[in-house]
Formats: structure tokens, sequence, C-alpha cells
């Protein structure tokens, strides 16, 4: 029986389990990053891990702030430019990158632009950023949804997935064969694409969840797996790693937020009195 | 005059009131990392306005510029936002206003114009993957010329192309310079020299001048040669709240405070009246911070070191001529090499 680990810790550790050892690795902001040096730390001790910005074979050092964060390396072995980055994804050389969902449809093409009406949005997301280069020539790609949320219908489409499913990729003749999102990882499951249809289905729930919670919040019939597997609970030594490595990402942002705010105050009221 | 090897160096002030013009296309130099952040406050300061802005990846730069109505058209990829449904930002304000008009790229495909231009050529291809999203099909004020599609004249394939970019002008803030403005940078490389070089003219902010002899004795680090800029601000803490390698790291809790204050448009106009409008320059921001919080947030992130190995720039002669004055080949020193020259009747007299 494991220790006790929090829903952000199972997220991480399961994202971490897509990196296999020897893979060259894009890692993208937020929760991949830790996944990233949980997996060189434990399973994946030979991959490259790079960043976007031209930062390749880093060591990370502490949890990163965003994709071009030299800060956080305890050192990397080679300093390249943005452009090549992504040339070398161009011609191949990236096996597995990680990128973040606003909204997905069921073919896992993605949008990180707006909502609403693009040219007078409700809301502004990001946008692209490099996400829909790496969905393009990476090998495959691996998809966290936190915030987001499943629609039959993009507001904007961002990044390509599966297009309209079954072969349309591969037909497309734009895209490396077999390339494509690989897993949708949520806080409440895994998804992953049937091989003929390409439609996105649910392949493990985590613990706690019911497939209920999980199905209303998609706004199609979802396919779920006969084989339906329950998410592994991390081990101690996974949960030891992230809880040192990133604590704050084991507590989570509303926590981590209040905690601060409380720590900042006691700083100053023992300012105060000095 | 070819280049304009002198001293560059002047105050913030006047670089951007004798470089940068209203109307300009303005490109940010940095990308994510060591925002020339005192350049856009004293642009913000000169109420520049009408500008076309190029930002690879919008942090605090892009916000405070739509913020101060200094920007009409926006290029990039990415435009960082307060966080979630509740939160905001001047971009998205600006959008919904329709003041400021966008285009949107991925990564590469903003980059592939500025390496574009850099190098001179009218275009750069592109991964045709971009065909399939909205980013190719949705345009704003760029129309056919966002991408154009061409067919390879070698593989007969369809090839995608964005236009080569060479704004009027670009801002960029490095850890050090000499004061002609050699400009050299390290860390995570991203988009800097290229955003610079594919410039009509550049604007140099840095962490610290640094002695010719220390540029010349590290050319690998200089991204940006001297020739090509216009003008070297020597800025300590020029680019906080962001972060520059080997001196400071992101100020976090303050970095907090501008993404809460912009998420509406008050709690915005209140952050700049104080930080970019209420502070002349750096020195005045600084003294601020300092009034406000004390120098202990600013002690804390201050780096430690970790040096990069010397490389070994040396080679075995520093001169033709050996200890005993012989020119090493010939073996002769000058004075028999000119009676030579005499007695062959090879001098012209």
């Amino acid at each position: 029986m494991s220790k006790g680990y929090t829903l952000n810790e199972l997220l991480i550790i399961t994202c971490a389990k897509e990196i296999k050892d020897y893979e060259n690795v894009i890692l993208g902001v937020g929760l991949p990053t830790t996944a990233g040096a949980l997996a060189k730390a434990l399973y994946a001790p030979h991959a490259t891990l790079m960043m976007e910005s031209g930062i390749i074979d880093f060591e990370p050092l502490i949890p990163l702030n965003h994709i071009a964060d030299a800060h956080s390396c305890r050192g990397f072995s080679c300093a390249t430019d943005l452009f090549s980055a992504f040339t070398m994804t161009y011609r191949g050389f990236v096996d597995v990158c990680f990128l973040g969902v606003g909204q997905i449809d069921k073919y896992g093409n993605l949008n990180t632009t707006c909502i609403g009406d693009y040219y007078k949005p409700t809301l502004r997301l990001p946008g692209s950023g490099g996400a829909a280069d790496f969905i393009s020539y990476a090998k495959r790609t691996v998809l966290t949804l936190r915030g987001g949320e499943f629609v039959e219908k993009l507001d904007y489409f961002t990044s390509p997935g599966y297009l309209d499913g079954g072969d349309s990729r591969d037909r497309s003749g734009l895209f490396p064969k077999g390339s494509g999102p690989a897993m949708l990882l949520t806080t409440k499951g895994v998804f992953r694409f049937d091989d003929e249809t390409k439609e996105l289905y649910l392949a493990q729930i985590h613990p706690g969840v019911t497939v209920e919670d999980i199905t209303k919040e998609i706004p199609w019939d979802l396919k779920v797996s006969p084989d339906l597997e329950e998410t592994l609970p991390p081990s101690d030594r996974e949960i030891d790693f992230v809880r040192r490595f990133a604590p704050t990402e084991s507590v989570g942002r509303a926590l981590t937020m209040e905690l601060s705010i409380k720590a900042t105050l006691n700083r100053s009221a023992s300012n105060d009195t000095r | 005059m070819a280049n304009n090897n002198e001293n560059k160096m002047m105050s913030a002030e006047e670089a951007i009131r004798r470089f940068v013009n209203d109307g300009d296309e303005l490109i940010i130099g940095n990308y994510t990392v060591g925002t020339c952040i005192e350049l856009v406050y004293e642009i913000c300061r000169q109420e520049k306005k009408g500008f076309t802005l190029y930002s690879q990846s919008g942090i605090l730069d892009v916000d405070i510029l739509i913020n101060a109505g200094c920007v009409d058209r926006l290029v990039t990829t990415y435009a960082l936002r307060s966080g979630g449904k509740n939160g905001g930002g001047a971009l998205e304000r600006a959008l919904q206003a329709g003041t400021v008009e966008i285009e949107d790229y991925t990564n590469y495909n903003y980059n592939a114009r500025l390496v574009a231009g850099m190098h001179g050529f009218s275009f750069m291809q592109v991964f045709e993957g971009i065909m399939a999203t909205d980013l190719f099909k949705k345009r704003s004020f760029m129309g056919d010329d966002k991408y154009r599609v061409i067919t390879c004249p070698y593989t007969g394939k369809k090839v995608v192309t964005v236009p080569a970019a060479n704004p009027d002008v670009c801002i960029v803030h490095v850890p050090r310079a000499d004061k002609y403005g050699n400009a050299q940078y390290w860390g995570s490389m991203g988009s800097v020299a290229a955003a610079s070089l594919c410039s009509k003219k550049i604007i140099l902010s840095c962490e610290e001048i640094v002695e010719h002899d220390v540029i010349q004795s590290s050319p690998h680090f200089t991204i940006i040669p001297a020739y090509r800029v216009n003008a070297v601000v020597e800025v300590p803490w020029g680019a906080h709240p962001t972060e520059v390698l080997g001196y400071y790291n992101r100020d976090r809790s303050f970095y907090g405070m501008f993404m809460a204050a912009n998420a509406s448009a008050e709690g915005a106009k209140k952050w700049m009246d104080e930080w970019v409008f209420g502070c002349e320059d750096r020195k005045a921001y600084l003294e601020h911070y300092v009034e406000r919080f004390g120098m202990a947030p600013l002690n804390k992130i201050r780096a430690r070191a970790f040096y990069s190995a010397p490389a070994n720039y040396g080679s075995a002669f520093t001169s033709v001529w050996d200890e005993t004055g012989r020119e090493q080949t010939m073996g002769i020193t000058l004075d028999e090499m000119e009676t030579i020259l005499k007695e062959r009747g090879l001098l012209y007299e």
C-alpha cells in the first residue's frame, strides 16, 4: 500500500510514463516539465530533454517557469536557436512532445487561440506558440487537459490532430505517416485514439472517478474501452520525487496561492516588529 | 560610411526619441526571457503610437504597449493572459474593442519570417501541415500575404511560404555588450539574433557594459555585431521583473502583481500609472520598488555564479617574426629582406 498522493501527483506521474528511455522529448509549459524531470530521474535516464527555445539535453534543477527557462537547468549540452529546434522536429528527430489543451474535438484537433469569434473573441487564449508545429511533426504527442473542454466543433482550429478521423491525417500528405496525438490526460482519466477511426476513447479512469463523471462533460457519445483500466496509483518513490522536486505542483495552484499569501503576510509582520 | 563603430552609449530616453517613430514596425528582440522592459516603458512614456508590433511570445511587453495605446497591429504566436475564465488582459480587451488587429502565426512560422528577413531573402519555406489549420485559413491585415503556396522547382511539391519581415526598429535587452554595440547573449537563444538582425535599426540595452577585449576573447557569445547597432543603453535590472541568466531570476511575486492588475482595465491603468508613467527612468523605478518592498526581494533573486568553462582562443604564434627578429619561413631579418629585394632589382625607386 503506497502513501497518499494528490491528483496533481497522479497526473504528473501518469504523464511521465509516456516517456521512454533514449527518446528525444520536447517539454511544454507546466505539468509536462515536471513529468520530464521525473522520467529522466526514474525511468528514462538516457532521454534527451529539450525546449523549443533551443535548450537541448538539459538537466532539470527546479521546475521550469516556461519553455525558455535556462535558469531552471543544472546545465545543458547545446544552445541552439528556435528556428533549428523546429527544423529538427520537421526532420523527424523528436519522438514525443507534450501540449496543453483549450478545446479538443473527438479527433484530437486542438484550439488554444480563442473562445468565440476569432476577430472579436469572448476569451483570447495564448495562441499557438509552437503547438501546431510540434503536433504536426513530432512522432507522437501527449495532450494534457485541465481547464479546457471537449467540443463538437472547435471555435478556432489551432493544431492538427487526426483532422476528420480515419486515415485523413495520413492521406492529407501534410504530416509524417503515423504521427499525431497518442494520448490525452485529463483530471479524470486517460484517453487514447482508435487505430482505425482515430476517434478518442476512454482507456483509463482515475481512482474515485466514474464513467458517468466523464461522459457528462463530453458532447458526443464517448466510446469506452472494453478493457477499461483504473490508472495505477503511483509508487512511494514517484511521489517522493515529485514532492521534493516540485512541491508547489504537488500542492496545486489554489492551495499554493493561499499558503504563499499567508507566508508573505507572516514575513511582513515579522519585519514590522524589528 | 559602411559602419558606425563609435561609442553609441546613450540614455534610454535619447535612444527611443532618436530611433523610434510613430507608425513604425517595431519588434521585440527578446523571446520569453530577459525582455527589454525598460525600453518598452520608455516607449510608453514618450507616447509613441501607431505601431505594428512584432513579438514572438508576448509576455509583459505586448500587454504593456497595448495598455499604453501604442499598438494598432500585432503579429505574434503567443500572448500571455491572466489565468482562467475570470481573468483577462490588454490584448483581449483591445480585440474586443476593435482597437488592435492581430495576425497569429505558429512559433516556427513567425520565426521563419525573421530568418528570411535577416538573410535578405524575400520569403521562407514553412511546414506544409499549417494548411490544415485556421492559422492558414483565417487572415487579418496581411490578407493573402500571410501565407502563399508555391510549387517547389526541384520536387514539384506544394510549398507553403511566409514573407520576410524587416521591421523598422528592434528593441532588445542582452546581458552584456561593449560601448560600440557588440552584444553578447547566452542561455535560451530563442529568436533573439533573428529578431535583431532582420531589423533596419537596433536599440540595445544591457545589464552591463564590458571592455571591448572581453568581447574579442569570447566572440562565440556575440549575437549582434556592433556595425548593425544604433544605440547602446546600459540599464542594470533593465529586464526586471523578467529574468536575465547570470544576473537575476524572475521576480515572481511582482510579475504576479502585474498579471493580477492587468486582468481589468482599471487595474492595468493604476499599475501603468505607478510603475511606467510614474517613474521617469529605471533608476526611479528601482528606487520606487525599494521604497515599496525593500531590497530583500531583489537580493533574493540575484544570480549565484556558475561560470562557463573558458575556451582557449590561443595559437602558437603571435607574430611571423621569431624571438631573434627573423621571419619564420624565410629565416631572415627585415633589414636582410630589404637588402635582398634591392639587390634583385625588385623595388621601384
